[in-house]
């Protein structure tokens, strides 16, 4: 008897809110809603405009070019690159400002920092500065040049890729219960075993977000690439350097049909990403 | 006695906060409760047992090796925390078999066969291949325990480990607690802020407060007699006077503060607690509910203290009833359920309370 009693409350309680959803939304709900779906428009129309103004013919012509490979595969293995480099170095910096408290803290977070809030371009003109007039000379007798080189594409992608990797990889240690590794220790494991058989496979999916969010800031890197490895054709160019170059001669079919591949480049990654963080938020 | 686990002038600063001076003594039989509120360090004085923290001072001896400064992977000592945290990765077979699995012990026979015995007992056959995520409280803190005990540690540390689940499922667990304590042979320090749980499971106890132990000794000892008006107040000590002790004909007496009454003759333990203060001879007295007897007529024994008093308010538990009392101050008495439905009381009534001499208990320090 009680439950149907509670059933039939639920039902009432159902019914109610169909109610007030069908009176439709008030005037200050229905504003955020035109703000959004003119939002939406908005990036519709970006994207479509780039489709539209390109010949199809030219986009196919253009993926043929040699130029047009080197720029793919060029950009393809220095963002892999640069971004397992920024992961190698944000997992350790990390961890330890997710676990550990110490005097500066503050100060050394906002200068890893740093490359976030700073515009790229003048990341890169500190790069220069650094490895130029004040590394230089030392990393020629090494044979290690940076400067307007392909290690200086590495570089700068890593540079502008690393306090996103160290952000990201810090949430996701921070979401761990530290006692899930207490009770490993307690189990028979050393702490290095624990970080690998307790905290990897815990942080894991953020780690995988991490590494993707950075992956796609490599892609676009532009401006520290342009100051410290240079604008060279066929040598330091990467897509988004292709794009600029063939920009600024007028071969607008290339750089439009460049520009619609990174989109998709983007477009992937961030569907990744969305992916990833929904398992996460499942799990 | 047979020494299980004995701490000594243990000291540790963690920031702020600090344990002071933590003497510990404990058989392979004993079911140790340390018992406290919360941020007295309860929680940190376990894990430093277990060796996730380094103590400034003191020795920690387990089966007569000195273990303070080995690290927590070399200690074999059982670990399991309130909120049972168990591996989402790993299915409820991997994660009791996590510490097995690691050392490359998981096809060693006798581990194999201690996890067939605990799944039996703790009534986890069924879920061995599932996941965390689907368990309820009590199966989940049942799978930490296992997974705790499964390599036979000698010392089993348990933080809080009834107080996330539902109060039918921690009755079940109590029992499950005192089974492991006695079939797996193993000393267990249990810690907790719910006296009840301590004075069910415990065979001896340590109060803590501020990091130091507050009092030490058998539950029903501490509970009768708290040595300090915190522990009387953290073991809800009932009827708690204040009043000033006095010497009539060479015995000693405690007059009420605030009422008429004179309590006495004190019972001669209670003399040397006295003696030991001779400063002050303003103290406090605690009568346990239930040592206040109630009734319609005045007590047969002539020894004992009695005085009328109203009812006020009853309140009924499981097993008793509450009755408060007002008269000479705010009294409560506990009377089976049986008593209170024979004298059948109802509230407004003048009742006699009494309460016998060697009852009283005078806190020796204030």
């Amino acid at each position: 008897m009680q439950n149907t009693a509670l059933k039939q409350d639920h039902k009432a309680v159902f019914f109610n809110a169909m109610k007030m959803s069908l009176k439709g939304p008030g005037p200050f709900q229905a504003a955020f809603w035109l703000v959004l779906i003119l939002m939406t428009a908005f990036m519709l129309t970006l994207v479509g405009g780039l489709f539209l103004y390109g010949e199809w013919s030219a986009f196919l012509k253009v993926l043929q070019q040699p130029e047009f490979h080197y720029a793919m595969t060029f950009t393809l293995w220095t963002t892999l690159l640069s971004t397992m480099l920024a992961g190698m170095v944000a997992v350790p910096c990390g961890f330890i400002l997710s676990r550990h408290n110490f005097p500066g803290k503050i100060l050394v977070d906002t200068l890893i920092d740093i490359p976030i809030v700073l515009p790229p371009l003048v990341s890169g003109v500190a790069l220069l500065i650094l490895f130029g007039p004040v590394l230089g000379d030392a990393l020629t007798r090494l044979g290690l040049d940076i400067v307007f080189s392909i290690r200086g594409v590495i570089v700068a992608q890593w540079f502008i890729a690393t306090p996103f990797a160290v952000r990201t990889f810090k949430q996701a240690f921070d979401s761990i219960d530290p006692r899930l590794e207490k009770i490993a220790r307690t189990l028979g494991y050393t702490p290095s075993e624990v970080f690998f058989k307790v905290t990897v496979p815990m942080a894991k999916k953020g780690l995988l977000g991490g590494l993707t969010m950075a992956w796609a800031r490599t892609l676009g890197e532009f401006g520290a690439t342009a100051m410290l490895a240079g604008i060279i054709r066929m040598k330091t160019e990467t897509l988004a350097v292709a794009v600029f170059l063939n920009m600024s001669i007028g071969d607008m079919n290339f750089a439009m049909a460049t520009s619609i591949i990174m989109l998709f480049l983007a477009m992937f990654l961030l569907a990744v990403f969305k992916t990833i963080s929904r398992l996460e938020a499942r799990a | 006695m047979n020494t299980l686990l004995e701490i000594s002038g243990l000291h540790l600063n963690a920031g702020k906060f600090a344990l002071k001076n933590i003497n510990i003594s404990m058989a392979r039989s004993d079911y140790f409760m340390v018992l406290g509120p919360t941020g007295c360090g309860k929680t940190l004085l376990l894990e430093t047992i277990a060796g996730l923290y380094m103590p400034a001072g003191g020795a920690i001896i387990l089966q007569g090796r000195d273990i303070t400064r080995l690290p927590p992977e070399q200690r074999s000592i059982g670990l399991a925390y309130q909120d049972s945290l168990l591996y989402p990765f790993l299915t409820v077979k991997e994660n009791i078999l996590f510490g097995s699995r690691g050392r490359g012990k998981a096809g060693d026979p006798q581990i194999r066969r201690h996890l067939e015995q605990l799944v039996e007992a703790m009534n986890i056959s069924g879920l061995l291949d599932r996941y965390p995520a689907g368990l309820s409280g009590g199966e989940r803190q049942r799978v930490s325990l296992a997974r705790a005990i499964v390599k036979r540690p000698p010392l089993l540390l348990l933080d809080e480990p009834l107080s996330a689940l539902d109060p039918r499922t921690r009755g079940a667990m109590q029992e499950l607690l005192r089974q492991i304590h006695l079939r797996e042979g193993l000393g267990i320090i249990h810690v907790t802020h719910d006296f009840t749980e301590a004075m069910q499971l415990g065979t001896c106890m340590a109060v803590l407060k501020n990091g130091a132990i507050e009092q030490r000794g058998a539950p029903c000892d501490i509970f009768f007699h708290p040595a300090t008006v915190y522990v009387a107040g953290f073991l809800q000590g009932e009827n708690l006077l204040a009043g000033t002790i006095l010497t009539i004909n060479g015995r000693r007496w405690f007059r009420q503060d605030n009422g008429p009454l004179l309590f006495g003759p004190l019972p001669l333990d209670c003399g040397a607690a006295i003696a030991d203060n001779p400063g002050s001879q303003k103290r406090k007295m605690l009568i346990r509910a239930g040592n206040l007897r109630l009734g319609r007529q005045p007590p047969e024994s002539a020894n004992s203290i009695s005085w009328t008093a109203s009812v006020s308010r009853i309140a009924l538990n499981r097993t008793h009833a509450d009755v408060y009392c007002h008269g000479s101050g705010n009294w409560q008495a506990s009377l089976s359920l049986a008593r209170w439905r024979e004298l059948q009381l109802s509230a407004g009534e003048r009742v006699n309370l009494w309460v016998n001499p060697e009852n009283l208990h005078i806190i020796p320090e204030n």
